[in-house]
């Protein structure tokens, strides 16, 4: 076969697979994936409403979301209050505790304790807000008020309803603490052992070894998991929208939350969309600053074979 | 060049002063570790007892009544055995004393609470499974729209979901993970990032433009529908963590199948595709789990009660009945649970082979 | 300084022993080498007197008194690691005060003995830099002097030269003997390099698959090594092994017939070392098989009626050729005779 002809075979075969096996990857993603990020921008400027129709082009979402939403500005406050102490109560701080308990005892202990604090995130959200729901019932009948009235001797307390932030934070904080146990874990176990072994005869104690070998070791995965879990606490809602619903009223309502509520309780998915464009916009910055967080060398291996 | 010399380190501690070292390095030690599982125990607790207490509720619960006191019982039974195995655990490091330890300790707490509780248990808790209108039967109306489907009829739509969506991702992911891993192709560096991008960016947010997008090709409320939403918001994900399985075998054998006279689909068939056997599990298992569990987007996008999924049901029982009759939730949460778990126990030596860029998923 | 002592210590984990029963006493300030192929169990001994990994049984006693249970850091002893374990958020400086720190002295007392230190290993010019800007030898030195800071009674030194290259090796050897005849700190060297081992360290033990094979000076080990295994691990190159059968009073190896000088029987290992063998003369027939120069001398190989036997000459340059056939020369009495089964050395010799 001549040359020309066997390259005008290979461009046929290269595109033909470029569509085979790229192809539906590329189809789903555009359709389900970007056209909806277009469609969120396009409506954001519409009055869609209950209706599903669009009538008229206008900036009206915008305006009303800086000057007549007074709601939102609660719901910014709550969303800000959730995020910074789920942030730092549990998915970071409580993440850092457990690794670093967990990896101080036995190896069998650890990884015991390890996967209960898994169960959280590796249960439907279904099923561990129902148990949520159980544990702070307002009744006696509640998991809490049971310990409560019977080991403290105290009446029994309807958090849910007095208390819900709190409710949403611990909940959350469950869930969100073990994917930093996770990976701090991976962290400190990949720190060599004769690191340790030096500490230890140098004379540093358990406390010296976690200060100076431990967290040096460390400062990375913090803060990949700060930037990454506060994403996470500010686009999700699913476990608030569960337990509690977004209320009393809208005491729980935090940002991402509102815009659902607004678009699917109030029917005003044109101004949900104006609310979930603010978060699209935060998404993708903070995607793009995670991006260069990450080892990009290592997953951009050079293929070897050239021929199709 | 002669270096200076050091003062020799004068005098030696006498030997009692070892015997002293030693006592305080064992007090130390028995002091550490006591504290540290005093803690990780007082924090797991919480996790543990709401989902002990599903499951003995599911068993034990009737009509209008909890079964507070089968609870408790049953707790007093099992945490001082598991403290006392603790504390053999660590007292011994021999695996047979450990063995023999779990083992006595585990006769001792099922001969307890057999003797305890057991009269107490029974299955009536799990009537839905063989009648549907229990939700009517315990309101006396129907609700939520219309009748109260069969939990068998979630079930069928939850398994048909799973596993569709299990099937596209592993289609899709697998030929598109292939590609960006073995060919240069121009702008494969630019979708490379553009991948990276996508997973990290949070799709919870396109919720609403979603939902309309489904009713625009008239695929809202269907199964289908959800599934495809589905599929494409894990699917960055899956393409990275099978392209790290790709990236993994060796090009040699690709090579010798092309010289061999394999075109490069044979060689990706015939060879390359069986020595990504564990991913593609990985990956499956990993998919349907995720499916199994999924709630938000189906909340949002199913809406006549014959498309539900487990999830749903779930949902709905407990909104509907959760005030009068816990026994029921508690077993509908135990047969949604089930099959999850049971994957997850069996299957994780293949889960935790899944890793994207170094972190382990 | 102190007396060290290993009575009876064994180390398993789970079924596998790393270390079977070993016994050793270690004067106050000898310097001792573990010399053993790698898996012998010897870096574990080191741990377990460094108190980072507990003995399964038996007893550590520093000076007489049972230290089994003393944590690593009240045991005073310096380590270096054969990665050298430098911390790599530290600077060297920092990475030389670590130690102080828990020795309750003062930061300028603390400085002032660092750069002490670090003038005697020579690393002064280095004290503001990260181990990773440092070379093998440099972050060696720095680990050596993060161990002597503190003063310790016993120094460890695990594989220290096998990571340097051949000139600073031998630099490093001279410096270890150094600074350990002025500071008289009870030192023990752990290796598989035999050359390390007989020209560092005053007393050797070879140890192989957990135990203890033998121990004494370096000639004693060459001279009189107790099993076949310490006589193949020592000497350069290794020692030539010829099976043969012995009964009564001599020995039959392949078609020829040994006198003994006392009775032995049953299957016997013949050793001769290729240094007691001379191509000059007189002696056994022999055809050079193989001639290998090795820079300061050859080896050559050739086939004689014991077997293929080695025998080296000095010399850059090969005085015989391949297929040469030649007389072979040997000391009798230098030939050493094991029992086959146990690997024993047996004390009759060949009489000539």
């Amino acid at each position: 076969m001549r040359e020309s002809d066997f390259r005008r075979a290979q461009a046929r075969r290269q595109q033909a697979n470029f569509a085979l096996f790229l192809g539906p990857a590329l189809v789903l993603l555009a359709c389900f994936f970007l056209a909806p990020v277009i469609v969120d921008l396009g409506l954001a400027f519409t009055d869609m409403g209950r209706t599903l129709a669009v009538t008229t082009l206008t900036l009206d979402n915008f305006e009303r979301m800086t000057s007549r939403d007074t709601r939102l500005l609660g719901s910014l406050g709550v969303t800000a209050v959730f995020v910074l102490c789920t942030l730092g109560i549990f998915n970071i701080t409580f993440a850092l505790l457990l690794a670093l308990t967990t990896t101080a005892v036995p190896r069998a202990l650890g990884a015991f304790f390890r996967a209960v604090w898994l169960l959280p995130r590796m249960s439907p959200s279904v099923v561990y807000a129902l148990l949520w729901l159980w544990v702070v019932d307002p009744n006696e009948r509640g998991l809490l008020n049971q310990v409560l009235i019977h080991v403290f001797g105290m009446g029994p307390v309807d958090l849910r309803n007095h208390h819900p932030l709190f409710v949403i934070i611990v909940a959350n904080g469950f869930i969100g603490a073990s994917l930093g146990m996770i990976i701090f874990t991976s962290a400190i176990r990949s720190i060599p052992e004769h690191l340790f072994h030096a500490a230890r005869a140098d004379g540093a104690g358990a406390l010296a070894i976690v200060r100076h070998i431990v967290f040096p070791a460390l400062r990375w995965p913090i803060s990949y998991m700060t930037i990454h879990q506060t994403l996470s606490l500010l686009v999700s809602f699913e476990y608030i929208l569960l337990i509690t619903g977004g209320g009393p009223f809208f005491d729980t309502t935090v940002f991402s939350l509102y815009a659902y509520r607004r678009a699917f309780e109030n029917g005003q998915y044109a101004y949900g969309a104006a609310l979930s464009l603010i978060l699209i916009v935060l998404g993708v910055i903070a995607a793009l600053g995670l991006w260069r967080l990450m080892d990009m060398r290592r997953l951009l291996q050079t293929p070897r074979i050239e021929v199709h | 060049m002669h270096a200076p010399t050091l003062p020799v380190a004068t005098g030696r501690p006498a030997a009692a002063d070892w015997a002293a070292l030693a006592l305080r390095a064992r007090w130390r030690r028995v002091a550490e570790q006591s504290v540290l599982l005093a803690l990780l125990l007082a924090v797991s607790l919480p996790i543990i007892l709401p989902y002990f207490w599903m499951v003995v509720i599911s068993f034990t619960a009737r009509s209008g009544g909890v079964a507070v006191s089968v609870l408790w019982t049953a707790c007093a039974v099992i945490v001082p055995a598991v403290i006392v195995y603790c504390v053999v655990h660590l007292a011994t490091r021999s695996t047979r004393v450990r063995l023999i330890a779990a083992a006595a300790l585990l006769a001792a707490t099922v001969a307890l609470l057999a003797a305890l509780v057991g009269d107490a248990l029974h299955f009536a808790n799990y009537r839905f499974l063989w009648r549907p209108n229990i939700v009517e039967e315990i309101r006396s109306k129907a609700t939520a729209g219309g009748q109260f489907p069969s939990v068998w009829i979630a079930f069928r739509n939850s398994l048909a979901l799973a596993l569709s969506e299990t099937a596209i991702i592993l289609t899709v992911a697998l030929l598109a993970g292939y590609y960006v891993s073995r060919f240069a192709f121009r702008g494969r560096e630019a979708f490379l990032q553009g991948l990276l991008v996508l997973h990290a960016f949070p799709a919870m947010t396109l919720i609403i433009p979603l939902f309309l997008i489904l009713n625009w090709i008239g695929l809202l409320d269907t199964i289908v529908g959800v599934m495809l939403v589905l599929a494409t918001i894990e699917l960055p994900f899956y393409v990275f963590v099978l392209k790290g399985f790709f990236d993994a075998v060796p090009w040699d054998i690709e090579m010798s199948a092309m010289t061999d006279g394999a075109t490069r689909r044979q060689a990706f068939r015939l060879v390359v595709l069986p020595q990504v056997r564990v991913g593609l599990i990985a990956v499956g298992v990993f998919a349907f789990i995720r499916a199994w569990e999924e709630y938000i987007f189906v909340r949002t996008m199913l809406i006549e009660n014959t498309h539900w999924v487990m999830s749903l049901y779930l949902y709905w029982v407990s909104d509907d009945i959760m005030g009068v009759d816990y026994g029921i939730v508690a077993a509908v949460s135990v047969f949604y649970v089930l099959p999850s778990l049971l994957l997850y126990v069996f299957c994780q030596k293949y889960l935790t082979q899944m890793t994207i860029g170094g972190i382990r998923g | 300084m102190a007396r060290i002592e290993l009575r009876n210590v064994q180390k398993r984990w789970g079924e596998a022993a790393a270390v079977e029963r070993i016994d050793l006493a270690i004067d106050d300030g000898a310097f001792v080498a573990i010399l053993g192929p790698s898996g012998c169990g010897k870096t574990t001994t080191l741990l377990m007197l460094a108190g980072i990994y507990s003995p399964t049984s038996g007893d550590i006693a520093f000076d007489g008194a049972r230290v089994n249970d003393v944590e690593a850091r009240d045991r005073n002893v310096g380590i270096v690691f054969q990665s050298y374990a430098l911390y790599p958020s530290m600077s060297v400086l920092e990475n030389i005060l670590f130690p102080l720190r828990f020795a309750k002295v003062g930061r300028a007392e603390g400085e002032r003995r660092a750069r002490e230190i670090a003038a005697l290993v020579q690393i002064e010019p280095l004290l503001e830099r990260r181990p990773s800007q440092l070379s093998g030898g440099q972050q060696q030195r720095v680990a050596l002097a993060r161990a002597l800071v503190k003063r310790p009674r016993l120094l460890l030194l695990d594989e220290p030269l096998s990571n340097l290259d051949a000139s600073l090796r031998l630099t490093m050897r001279t410096e270890i003997r150094r600074i350990q005849r002025e500071l008289g700190v009870t030192t023990i060297l752990v290796t598989h390099d035999q050359i390390e081992a007989t020209t560092m360290a005053d007393r050797v033990v070879v140890m192989n698959a957990g135990g203890i094979e033998q121990e004494g000076t370096a000639r004693d080990l060459y001279e009189r090594p107790a099993t076949l295994f310490v006589a193949t691990f020592i000497g350069s190159p290794p020692i030539n092994l010829f099976d043969g059968v012995a009964a009564g009073d001599a020995v039959t190896v392949r078609d020829a017939t040994l006198p003994l000088s006392s009775l032995a029987t049953g299957e016997v290992v013949l050793g001769v070392r290729p240094e007691s063998v001379r191509a000059n003369g007189g002696g056994m027939p022999a055809r050079v098989a193989a001639v290998e120069p090795m820079g300061r001398e050859v080896l050559y190989t050739a086939e004689c009626p014991f077997g293929a036997i080695r025998f080296v000459e000095a010399g850059a340059d090969a005085r015989l050729r391949e297929g040469d056939h030649v007389a072979l020369d040997y000391t009798p009495g230098g030939v050493l005779l094991f029992d086959k089964a146990s690997g024993r050395r047996l004390e009759t010799r060949i009489v000539s």
